[in-house]
Order: structure tokens, then sequence, then C-alpha cells
């Protein structure tokens, strides 16, 4: 027994887990541990691109990404494991897997697409795969114990059952294409034990960590998460162009501390 | 600045990254160590050895085993032996050019978080699928967009409306278009709502170029924009609904740099090909997938009809739909470039009842 060895652990620089020193991607999110991260010079990093069949694990289930383009997360959950998702996304199931429907207060009065709102759980043994409606790219956020994010509606893909979910609504929040009715925003909160959150984003996906007070302003529409303790102001830009009344296009304003996520593609579910 | 392996903020003047230790020394466009010019070995474009084909008149590109070429294959800046991405248009400058047997060339490929130069100021082109152009602009410099490419930007940054001449008359999705102008110094990035490419079209003083209208993402000031009327048009008639439609859009965008060298940004969707037509040689393409084209290249309607040894029409007006194709006809000489994803055209299965100058072949 080498004393020395358990300390020789490699750091995943996406989600702070150890992994063995031999570890080519991260066990707990599906990162290249191999690959150096791909940071803009203005501070964003690139969500790490997961390797075509990249397996993870989280609480007693795995995971694995399945394609590029549009990337498939294929889910084996171990027995009594479950996770919650939209049902919308679901791809393809065991036939033995149960699902069931979350008790959502106010969820009925939200829809999406026209359909009722509803979150869905899927309880182990067995395999349930997901895949959204464009290409882009999922983002793997494990949350240790304590941990809050919010994440913009319809993004993600599924979250494991020892998250709490809620949501709430941001008005103002939307591109001036679409009138700026506002958008909800879904509520991850980790209390004891540590969770996993998948989210789809539309296009490429990039992070980048405000310090206290630091502040960048995001189109609505490339609003992907935040951690919690990142404060969310909707501002307006007046535009006036002399031939109409003028418009306003609203921006976030995202203050630190804390993680904020973006997406390049821009796709509006209506808000209902 | 930031540090190019973990991101944590470190100052200009660090050496070593505080966070992670990762040097600071080494610029972030050296590649590791020169893979020697042997030959390439991935997706080498097949060029074609029958000589019976007619050679289209593409640029050559200068071929990369002998060293660094003296000038980008893309754009044409000059390229310094260490270089190996552009410093005006970011394409990758030892990437083979991949060209059809057809001639049609891909964009240059191009490195994630490829960097190119503009004034003072730098824009850094990242991510694959939906790419952002983030630019760093500098105090002395300023750019000009759409309202509806605007990604993120630092909150000092000022961003204010640009007056157009008669702008009200150019709509976007229903709202007018509104053109939008930012002054460094500080970042702004910009991005658009489909999975495609990013064309960085540098523009030589005197060089002028014409873009369908909405894959326009930015410019820098001091290039002139102007629009025309693309006179490419028909009319369909159901009963008494009379329908104008515009297969290119009712205007054509014209970018030029009738000074200084420019930047212009374009984002087209799906995959780019690009081709340069001779003197009177002709191309007929989809009206919706033409990206941009020398102001030399001229266009009209042609309507193709398929030969058919039964009537596919019926009662009156039959003749004049009759199962038709509808193309856009370009002729060189000059560039053209063209996009795998476009839109479906209004009104194609429709009768028409009248159209701008059109050619017509029936098989």
């Amino acid at each position: 027994m080498n004393p020395a060895a358990p300390l020789e652990r490699i750091q995943c620089q996406w989600c702070q887990s150890m992994n063995e020193k031999t570890a080519l991607t991260c066990r707990a999110c599906g990162a290249p541990l191999d690959i150096r991260n791909l940071v803009s010079e203005s501070g964003w990093r690139e969500a790490p691109r997961l390797r075509d069949m990249t397996e993870f694990q989280f609480s007693s289930s795995t995971c694995q990404v399945e394609g590029e383009i549009v990337p498939v997360a294929e889910i084996h959950l171990g027995a009594n494991d479950s996770v919650f998702f939209e049902h919308h996304i679901m791809l393809w199931k065991d036939d033995n897997v149960p699902l069931s429907v979350l008790q959502l207060p106010g969820g009925l009065k939200r829809a999406f697409a026209g359909m009722p709102f509803i979150i869905s759980v899927a309880t182990g043994p067995g395999r349930i795969a997901f895949s959204r409606d464009a290409t882009g790219e999922l983002v793997v956020l494990p949350l240790h114990p304590g941990m809050e994010i919010d994440v913009r509606e319809h993004a993600f893909v599924l979250a494991s059952h020892q998250i709490d979910y809620s949501f709430v609504r941001v008005k103002g929040l939307a591109n001036i294409l679409f009138g700026g009715q506002g958008m909800f925003m879904d509520r991850f909160v980790t209390t004891n034990s540590p969770g996993l959150v998948l989210l789809h984003g539309y296009g490429n996906v990039f992070e980048r960590k405000l310090k206290a007070g630091e502040s960048i302003m995001v189109e609505p529409g490339a609003f992907l998460y935040k951690d919690s303790s990142v404060h969310m102001d909707v501002e307006f830009q007046k535009l006036g162009t002399g031939f109409f009344g003028g418009t306003n296009m609203s921006l976030a304003r995202m203050t630190g501390p804390g993680r904020i996520g973006i997406q390049s593609m821009y796709v509006h579910h209506r808000t209902e | 600045m930031f540090c190019t392996n973990c991101g944590s903020p470190v100052k200009d003047t660090d050496n070593f990254c505080t966070a992670c230790g990762s040097s600071m020394n080494t610029p972030v466009r050296t590649p590791p160590p020169d893979e020697p010019a042997a030959p390439v070995q991935y997706s080498q474009p097949v060029q074609h050895s029958q000589p019976a084909q007619p050679a289209p008149r593409a640029p050559e590109p200068p071929v990369a085993s002998s060293g660094n070429p003296a000038v980008c294959p893309w754009c044409g800046a000059d390229i310094s032996a260490d270089q190996l991405s552009c410093p005006r248009c970011g394409a990758t400058v030892k990437a083979p050019s991949i060209r059809s047997e057809s001639g049609w060339a891909e964009l240059p490929g191009r490195k994630d978080m490829a960097k190119l130069q503009f004034g003072n100021s730098f824009c850094q082109i990242e991510g694959t699928y939906v790419p952002v152009a983030d630019v760093n602009l500098a105090a002395s410099d300023s750019i000009y967009f759409t309202h509806h490419v605007l990604l993120w930007k630092d909150p000092q940054l000022n961003i204010t409306t640009m007056p157009l001449a008669s702008g009200w008359k150019r709509m976007f999705a229903g709202l007018p278009l509104i053109m939008m102008q930012a002054q460094g110094p500080g970042h702004i990035a910009f991005s658009r709502d489909a999975p495609g490419e990013m064309i960085a079209l540098p523009l030589q003083p005197g060089e002028e170029v014409d873009v369908r209208e909405h894959l326009f993402m930015l410019a820098t000031s001091n290039v002139v924009y102007d629009w025309f009327s693309t006179n490419v048009w028909y009319t369909t008639q159901a009963d008494n609904d009379k329908e104008t439609h515009y297969p290119v859009g009712m205007f054509m965008d014209r970018f030029s740099a009738p000074q200084a060298p420019g930047l212009l940004l374009l984002h087209a969707a799906g995959n780019v090909f690009v081709r340069d037509l001779a003197p009177g040689e002709t191309m007929l393409v989809k009206p919706t997938a033409l990206i941009f084209k020398d102001p030399t290249v001229e266009m009209q309607l042609h309507f193709e009809h398929p030969r058919a040894g039964f009537s596919l029409g019926f009662g009156w007006g039959a003749s004049s739909w009759n199962n038709r194709y509808y193309w856009l006809r370009l002729w060189g000489p000059g560039r053209i470039a063209v996009q795998s994803v476009f839109d479906r055209m209004e009104g194609e299965s429709r009768y028409l009842s009248n159209c701008s100058p059109a050619t017509e072949q029936r098989w």
C-alpha cells in the first residue's frame, strides 16, 4: 500500500470532482481531463466537449452521452434511483421503467407548446434516453450539497431525485422579437446529498465566473444557467430610429459572484 | 486578460497564472511543435485528374507542402512564416483547401478560438456549431451590427442606434431592421440563431460585395453599407389574392470599403461553398441558398419545366404553373457563395401570374 497514492488525484476543472490519476474523463461530469480548456480572451470558457460515448456516474446510475451534433443522454438507472424531466424530450425507454408525475404547485398554469407543463419521473432499474430538438451541447452540472442554480426554461434535460425543483417567472426577460413577455426560470437546489443536473444548450455553451460585483450584459435569449448567487436585472435599451416610436431592447445584467452559462443560439419556446 | 488554461483573470504583466501555474508567455496561437509538412492525412480534396472536365477557375490556394504560404488562401492577406492562422480572417493557413470535383470550395477550416485583427481591435471566433464572434474593441474602433445578433456585452460598452436613410423599408421578422453601433473600448459578442459557419470577408479599398439580406452580422465602421432592389420577384395569384414574392429578398445589401480596409462578418446556415465564375459562365442556384456575390455577378430568375408524358395541370391557368422549378441564374465574372441550409420559397407551388425578367427551359 502506497500511502501517497490517494493524493495522486486530478481535479476536474469543470465540476471540481477528484479523479484517479489515470482517468481520461471525469467520472462525475464526463469532461475530458486530457484536453486543454478553451478560454476566450474575454474570459468565457467553452463547456467541455463531451467525447462521443462518454460515460459518467451519479448516485447509483450512469449516463452515457451519444452523438455530437444533437447528443443523446442515455441513463442507466440503478434500483430505486430516479430522475425527473420534461416529458417532451424522451427519446426511448425500456418498457419496464415506471413513469410517474411530479406534483408541482402551480405547474398546470404553465404550458409548453400548447401542452400542459408536466415534470415526469422515471425510476430504476432500467434505461431511458433523452434528446432535444436542435443542434447543441449537453451541459453536465454535478451539484454539491448546498448548491442552488437557476436555469432557463425548458433547457434542463433531467435532474436526479436528490434535487429540489421549483420555478419562478422573470418579467421582461425576452428578446424584442418576442415582445419581451418574459420567461420562466427553473431552480434546482441540493440540501444534504449531491445531485446531478443535465442541461441542453442550443449551439455552443460558454461559462464564465463573475467576481463579486462584476457584471455582464447578456441577451435574454443567450441566458442558459447561473448560480443563484448571481443577481439578474432586466434592463431596457431604448432603440430610437426616428421613423417609428422606438422599441425597447431588453438585456439581462448579470452581477456576480458566481457562474453564468450562455448558449450561442437562441431558440424561443413561447412562454404561456 | 485571462489565463488560457483555467480562465482565471491574470494581470498583463504576469508571467504565470496565479491560479493554475500555466505560463503566460506563450502566445495564444502558438501551436505545439510543427508537424512535419508531410502530406495531409485528413480528407484530402479530390483533385480532378480527368482533364476532360472543365477546370473551375477558382483561385488556386498555395500548396501547403512547401512551408508556409505567403498569402492567405481565403482572403489574400500577407502571412508571415510563423503564423498558423490568417490574422485578417482567422482561416487556418496550412489546412488543405477542400474542393469538390465540380469546383465548389468549402470555407477554409478555422480553429476554435481563432483570432483575427481589424484596426486595433481583435475578434475571436468561439464555438463550432453556432460560432460566436467575440470582439475586443479598441477605443479607436467602432463596429455596426443588426440588433438581433447581439449575444452579450460589457456593461460599460455603449451601443447606440445608427440612423439609416429610409431604414423603415427594411424589415426583419416583422420588425424594422435596426442597425446598431458599438464604440470601443470593451468587449461585445454576436451570434445568430442557426447552426452554421461564420464568414470573415476582409474588404480591401475599392472592393465591394453583395450579400443576401439578414446574413449580415457586423462590419467595421469604415465599411459603407448600402442596398439595392434585387429586381428578382414573381407574383402568384389564387382567386383574387395576388401576392408578390422575393426569393432573394426585396433588397440586397452592398458593402464596400472606399478608403480604408474593413472587415465584414456574415453568418450562414449549414456549410458554405464558394466558387469563381468565369465571364459568361452561369450557375443555377436555389435562390434562398445564395449568401453573397461580387457585384459583377448578375442574377435573374430561371424556370425549368421537367418533361412529363401526361398533363400535370388542370383547369385554367394550368399552363402558367405546370410543374415549374424556380432557380436563380447567376453569371460571371465573379465570386459566388451558397449555404447548404436554405428556407423554402414562398408561393412556389401556386399559379404564377407575373415575374421579373426570366429565362426558361422546357425539357
